[in-house]
């Protein structure tokens, strides 16, 4: 379970986010909804440690009840998922699957995991295709495994439909539902839009302006 | 890069940029007044200016270097602009603009000694006409290159300068709306000179002014180029300080050093007066900008400019192909049109020179443009660390000026200053020295053509490839640098035609005791010996074109080969 407490987040001119708390249970979406500018995108970077040094922030958050709030970047187990995929674009698509994976497994087991994946997306034949070869949802889906082949602890989804076109987006949505709770891991989704939050099928929570 | 203590780096970097050019600077201006306790002078003086005015070599060099360092930038911005306002868009244009690398990429020196083959009495473009329409069965008594007015060097100046200025105009075009405001002045009514005179070209030259003022300060200083191709007597300025400085007689350091201080006021003076000019002519035609004229006189002057651009491009080319046709001739009589007998023999006789002279240029444009890239990217890495934490990101950074100083410092100006203390760290003649002064050129080119690829790279693809595994100093070469790599190729390739085509920081480190193919073709080109000096120049632009031509192929097509390879062999990593 994923609990952020009191989290507040400022400029050095004004405050954008006060005490907001919430509890995500394993394989469930919590849907944060807010206008822009609000700092939405920001709490993501602050869970993920790579919040700009201009915010400041505050709060705690904790990993089924352990704090979590001063590991370093390379010790958060954090999957970040955008709008725009970040698949590399110099290495095909099993290199960018197998690049996710943690260097402890062992070679074979490594490539069966990235195989297995591959099926998952009926993309057998693309795997030695490069990123710009693949539509729009195919990279959308291989960015999610790519980011859940690295066993992340809990998993960020930062507007990650947005750019997808209505009909690739029901579908990506239902896939990246299904796969969260698959992996059974916590994941909190900042959105503009309604529908995605719905989608999620987990609670909601709205973030207004603050004064 | 995971980089600490960013605001060190930048003093320290700074500091390492401006040392030389300020001990370089001091070490010109102290013998300029008198100063120079080598030769035992230790008292301020006026004496060497008095002695410089009263050189009567003084005043026609100065007027040389005035006709020639202002005619030839503005006949080649005229060039480039007609060329530009004639072919922008145009799919034939496209084939002009790839053969623009080429020439980008040639030395001056190799391109002055193509054009010393064509123009010459006995050149090709006499040969070719000879002796069916001129007659001649000699070769004509005229002084076509190296003439006493400059033509032939201000002729060479603009067929160099000219590709620069289109090459730089093209990539300033990007960031106008050209496409849209063509299409709404044609529109209007209105042609296409004419919109590019009132609308375009207003806009294109501030964008422009830096490479522009870069360009007048390369024609008021050159030497290699003007040694080759220019008037020797009298010589442009920098020439003949050139041969001051390096006078058996020591005393004529002083007057050399304060004609180098004086050639520096001039630059001054001429960019101060150019931007002057350019300001009144701006305010001058600004009602006929709006006049609502759909054409008028002036646009015959930027069509006359296309076919003047064309033909000093072709003129480029073929001096280019001069080269190899000299290095393998065996026997070209006056007035044969191409040689009647062929051979290797010119270019075997010159083998082992060749291959020590290869050897010395590949080995210091290597290590210096290496060392060029390695600290572009810890500069670049440390300027979008400061733009990331200021969140500023139009922020100017000490670099972003302090890099131009050395393209626009005349090199005459303070690299004999510089010698005085390679002399004094005992480091006067090494290759370490050599190396040095390269970078200290190289490193400006390699800078700003990384610049804007580096501060644009998308800093989520890292962030991304950290949190799926956190292994920032790896990621950073196999992630980063590996989606620069066209950038960072083009960057290599751009570093190391600037290095090649060094002549002076060569010959003043490494007192002609290391040559390089630059300093031999320059110093043999007024030797008669047109196979041997064809074989260098040929050479010395090879190299060039064949690393620009790799830069282009090798990142297009480096992951589709890596995946081939990998595929052939069935192992590899993923990164």
């Amino acid at each position: 379970m994923l609990s952020v407490k009191a989290f507040s987040l400022s400029t050095s001119d004004k405050v954008l986010i006060k005490e907001l708390s919430f509890d995500i249970e394993n394989g469930q979406v919590l849907s944060i909804m807010g206008p822009s500018g609000v700092g939405k995108s920001s709490l993501l970077h602050f869970l993920s440690g790579t919040l700009s040094s201009t915010l400041t922030a505050t709060g705690d958050f904790f990993l089924n009840n352990e704090s979590f709030h001063n590991k370093p970047i390379a010790n958060r187990k954090v999957g970040l998922l955008q709008q725009m995929p970040l698949l590399f674009p110099h290495m095909s698509i099993i290199e960018n699957l197998l690049f996710a994976i943690p260097p402890d497994v062992k070679k074979q087991e490594r490539q069966a995991l990235a195989q297995q994946a591959l099926e998952k997306l009926e993309m057998r034949d693309k795997a030695n295709s490069l990123p710009n070869e693949l539509s729009g949802g195919q990279q959308a889906r291989v960015a999610l495994l790519r980011t859940l082949l690295a066993k992340p602890d809990f998993l960020l989804l930062d507007e990650p439909f947005s750019k997808l076109d209505p009909a690739l987006r029901r579908e990506v949505r239902s896939f990246v539902l299904e796969e969260i709770r698959k992996a059974n891991i916590p994941a909190l989704l900042v959105t503009h839009d309604a529908e995605d939050a719905k989608a999620m099928e987990g609670p909601c929570k709205n973030i207004k302006k603050a004064v | 890069m995971p980089l600490k203590h960013t605001k060190w780096i930048t003093v320290l970097i700074a500091a390492i940029m401006t040392l030389p050019i300020f001990i370089g600077l001091i070490g010109t201006l102290l013998p300029a007044f008198q100063y120079f306790p080598p030769i035992g002078e230790y008292h301020f003086s006026t004496q060497p200016w008095q002695n410089m005015f009263a050189e009567s070599e003084f005043y026609s060099s100065l007027k040389l270097t005035l006709i020639t360092g202002v005619g030839a930038p503005l006949l080649a911005l005229w060039l480039a602009f007609s060329l530009l306002a004639w072919g922008y868009q145009r799919p034939f244009f496209r084939k002009i603009e790839t053969l623009l690398s080429p020439i980008l990429a040639v030395p001056h020196a190799a391109i002055a000694i193509g054009l010393l083959f064509l123009l010459s009495p006995s050149g090709w473009l006499v040969r070719i006409f000879s002796p069916w329409l001129s007659g001649f069965v000699r070769p004509p008594n005229w002084i076509t290159v190296q003439d006493p007015y400059g033509l032939s060097l201000i002729f060479a100046l603009v067929v160099k300068e000219m590709p620069y200025l289109l090459f730089v105009m093209l990539a300033a075009m990007k960031s106008l709306q050209a496409r849209e405001t063509i299409h709404a002045c044609q529109a209007l009514g209105y042609g296409r000179f004419a919109l590019w005179r009132k609308v375009l070209i207003p806009q294109l030259y501030p964008i422009i002014r830096l490479p522009i003022f870069i360009v007048v300060a390369f024609s008021l200083t050159v030497v290699d180029l003007a040694l080759v191709i220019g008037p020797n007597t009298p010589s442009t300025l920098a020439v003949t300080l050139y041969r001051w400085f390096n006078n058996p007689d020591l005393a004529m350091r002083l007057m050399g050093s304060a004609g180098a201080v004086f050639l520096m006021i001039t630059i001054i003076l001429v960019l101060g007066g150019w931007e002057f000019c350019h300001r009144c002519l701006s305010k001058l035609t600004r009602y006929e900008r709006s006049n609502g004229r759909r054409c008028g006189a002036t646009d015959n002057l930027l069509g006359s400019g296309v076919i003047l651009g064309l033909i000093t491009l072709v003129s480029a080319f073929i001096a280019l192909m001069l080269l190899p046709v000299w290095s393998l001739a065996k026997r070209w009589r006056f007035p044969d049109a191409l040689p009647s007998k062929w051979t290797w023999d010119n270019i075997e006789r010159a083998t082992p020179l060749l291959i020590e002279l290869t050897s010395n240029t590949l080995s210091i444009a290597l290590i210096a443009t290496i060392m060029a890239c390695a600290a572009s990217l810890l500069m670049l890495e440390t300027k979008r660390k400061s733009m990331e934490e200021s969140n500023k990101p139009t922020e100017q950074h000490a670099f972003d000026w302090l890099i131009y100083v050395p393209i626009l410092l005349p090199q005459i100006g303070f690299l004999f200053g510089l010698h005085v203390l390679l002399i004094y760290l005992d480091l006067n003649g090494s290759f370490c020295a050599i190396i040095a002064l390269h970078l200290m050129y190289v490193l400006p080119y390699v800078y700003l053509t990384l610049k804007g690829p580096y501060l644009a790279y998308n800093e989520n693809y890292l962030l991304q490839a950290n949190r799926l595994r956190y292994r920032p100093w790896h990621h950073y070469v196999s992630v980063k640098l590996a989606m620069l790599k066209p950038s960072l190729f083009t960057a290599f390739a751009m570093g190391f035609s600037v290095s090649i085509a060094q002549y002076l920081p060569t010959l003043i480190a490494g007192e002609g005791r290391h040559s390089t193919l630059t300093t031999e073709a320059v110093a043999r080109a007024a030797s008669g010996d047109r196979k041997q000096v064809g074989s260098m120049a040929l050479l010395q632009a090879f190299f060039p074109v064949i690393v620009f031509w790799l830069a282009q192929i090798i990142p297009a097509r480096w992951t589709k080969w890596r995946l081939a390879m990998k595929t052939l062999f069935k192992k590899g990593s993923p990164c």
